[in-house]
């Protein structure tokens, strides 16, 4: 019952995605942040198996730093998203000792000065579209829609934060075990940064 | 549903007289759920030579990329651009390495000879070449596709002409099948230019 | 001499030498020159021919410059076998990391890439390093128009202006003194046809004993890499005034 679902406005990109860590019936934490920073200017919002998601993003993670030591300049958003599906697609077809795919869902958010905000997709077969709204998981039936009728392009951060609760309320009110938490994470020219946390039960 | 039928696609690539045109729909969808209505299936490799790859999208991509590399490398070596049947083999010989552990994805390829001479072919998942003088389809339309261009068809016919029976061809197809559809892209290729036109169908 | 340590390369000599690199470099000093200047607006590259037999009928367009990308180039000096396998791994690299990243490779990564190659051959696997020093030129999105120049031990830096092969030391100190920061493209182009002609063995310079290649933006912003044709060449040698045979040597 994983959400996470993202949109592009005025000169940011925004990631929002619930916070339940959950193992069949039971609820282990519902403060987990699921919304990495990748590096000063990109996010990486990750669904998916567990282990995966906490092994891939963090994989991913490691090698943007890796590449901006190395080199001494930042990789830009589309070479992070299209590194990033390389690596999913690479995993996607091993299926040996060492190897198997990684089950997980990435919306990858992230602010370049020449292009300005943009927001990749890449589901966990490796398919990478770059989009002005996605969603994820189950409550994507709910925010996609409530996205597609009130998203515009070009908002301001307050009417996309409006969107944002709009959908995370549909999602409570809609999904049958919906996540009680979530956490909005912002990229701007300022940096990537924690916007907000939703919280409808006190976390754990 | 199969794999191939996992993110929907139409692609149709027809001869006229001393130019061709290739169309593909715009809708990339996650079985039942539309994610996005601007994917683009159809690739320019040089001037003269155009792919369109249709079936599961993160292999389409993975193709498209390992075809670049081969032909890029062919390009600065060979000082020249590869004729439209040396590309269809190496794509068929890239496609027939991974023969027990395939791509998923049907291409089809159309370009300009040395003459001017329009050269349209597809293949299967697996390499297998399908030549033809008039009209080559492939994706989860694909049936819809055959029946409408053999109806519509028409030899020797001029860029303008081509260009209107494609996009009906096309459009009346996708209206046919859930999985494809949102519009299409239409390449028109002529030996001094190419057009590139976005139609708008049923946006459904 | 220390002829006891210079048969294999991965060794030392006692006075911290590595004598098969510095033969390497002593077989490029035989070979035809190469110039590369930055220009504000592209950077320029210039080659003598070695070979001008009229009864050579070559596939390929050029002798010295090669693309290694859409938006790279390099001047090769050296022993051209040696060349042709380091810019075919040179192009190969580039690929790979649009393959994977989907962007041009810059051009610092592909120069660090290839001197990579080049180091491995200095220090394991016994075999004798590459004859070739390079000048590889391009232009990023990160530093724009750039000049570097790579020798056989691997090392390589980046350049105003450079020279490699013959008489690069005599190159290098004209271009030294001319070399002038808002050089444009044609100045450099001039510069160059210059520093050439005073440091070429041949007493004339005509148009088949040259080649000259040019990196520099066009107007829809895409790099464009263009060798001068013959007739081309021709033209600007007579427009800069250099194909004058050398002047009689005092006596």
């Amino acid at each position: 019952m994983e959400c996470v679902f993202g949109l592009v406005g005025d000169g940011f990109a925004l990631i929002a995605a619930d916070s339940s860590a959950v193992n069949s019936i039971l609820v282990h934490k519902s403060n987990e942040d699921k919304i990495m920073v990748l590096d000063s200017h990109k996010l990486l919002g990750a669904s998916g198996e567990a282990g995966d998601r906490a092994q891939f993003t963090e994989y991913i993670q490691k090698n943007v730093h890796l590449y901006q030591f190395r080199n001494g300049i930042p990789l830009t958003t589309a070479a992070a998203a299209n590194f990033t599906r390389g690596e999913l697609a690479t995993a996607l077809r091993k299926f040996c000792f060492g190897q198997s795919p990684y089950f997980v869902n990435i919306l990858l958010a992230g602010y370049d000065k020449e292009v300005g905000p943009s927001l990749y997709y890449i589901d966990y077969i490796a398919t990478l579209h770059k989009l002005d709204k996605g969603a994820f998981g189950y409550g994507s039936y709910f925010s996609l829609s409530m996205m597609d009728r009130h998203y515009r392009n070009g908002m301001s951060l307050e009417q996309a934060i409006d969107l944002v609760d709009k959908c995370i309320i549909e999602i409570r009110s809609r999904l049958v075990v919906a996540p009680p938490n979530f956490v909005i994470k912002i990229v701007d020219q300022n940096g990537a940064r924690e916007y907000a946390w939703r919280e409808s039960i006190p976390s754990v | 549903m199969s794999i191939f039928e996992y993110n929907g696609s139409a692609l149709v690539a027809m001869v006229g007289k001393n130019c061709f045109a290739i169309a593909s729909d715009r809708r990339l969808g996650v079985q039942l759920q539309t994610v996005a209505t601007d994917f683009r299936r159809i690739y320019r490799i040089h001037d003269k030579v155009y792919i369109g790859l249709s079936g599961l999208a993160t292999d389409a991509q993975t193709l498209y990329q390992r075809l670049v590399f081969r032909h890029k490398l062919y390009q600065l070596r060979e000082e020249r651009d590869m004729k439209p049947e040396t590309f269809a083999s190496l794509v068929s010989s890239i496609l027939y390495e991974k023969r027990f552990g395939p791509y998923f994805c049907q291409p089809v390829i159309a370009g300009l000879g040395d003459d001017d001479q329009p050269f349209i072919c597809t293949m299967d998942c697996l390499g297998a070449k399908e030549l033809a003088k008039d009209f080559v389809v492939s994706g989860s339309a694909s049936e819809s596709l055959y029946g409408a261009c053999e109806s519509m068809y028409k030899p020797d016919m001029e860029p303008e002409e081509l260009f209107e029976n494609i996009s009906q061809a096309l459009l009346a197809s996708v209206d046919r099948d859930c999985l494809s559809g949102w519009g299409g892209h239409v390449f028109l290729v002529t030996p001094s230019e190419v057009q590139e036109r976005t139609l708008k169908g049923r946006m459904d | 001499m220390s002829r006891r340590y210079d048969s294999r390369t991965t060794i030392f000599s006692p006075e911290g030498r590595l004598y098969q690199v510095e033969y390497a470099m002593e077989a490029i000093g035989n070979a035809g020159s190469a110039i590369g200047i930055l220009a504000t607006d592209g950077v320029v590259l210039v080659g003598e021919k070695k070979v001008t037999s009229k009864l050579l009928q070559t596939s390929k367009s050029t002798e010295k410059m090669y693309k290694i990308d859409d938006h790279l180039a390099c001047a090769v000096a050296g022993i051209m076998s040696d060349a042709n396998i380091l810019i075919n791994t040179a192009r190969v690299q580039a690929q790979r990391y649009t393959f994977a990243y989907q962007e041009p490779m810059p051009v610092e990564q592909l120069v660090q890439s290839l001197c990579d190659t080049k180091q491995g051959y200095t220090q394991f696997g016994g075999l004798r390093p590459f004859g070739v020093s390079f000048l590889f030129s391009g232009w990023d999105s990160n530093f724009g128009f750039q000049l570097y120049m790579s020798d056989p031990s691997g090392n390589y830096s980046g350049w105003k202006a450079a020279a490699i092969g013959a008489n690069n030391q005599a190159a290098q100190s004209m271009l030294k003194q001319d070399y002038t920061e808002d050089l444009g493209r044609e100045e450099a182009v001039n510069l160059a046809l210059k520093v050439l002609s005073k440091t070429m063995d041949s007493t004339s310079l005509t148009s088949d004993k040259l080649e000259l290649a040019e990196i520099f933006l066009l107007p829809s912003g895409k790099v464009k890499y263009q060798v001068c044709s013959p007739e081309g060449l021709t033209k600007l040698l007579l427009k800069s005034g250099v194909n004058q045979p050398a002047a009689e040597p005092s006596a």
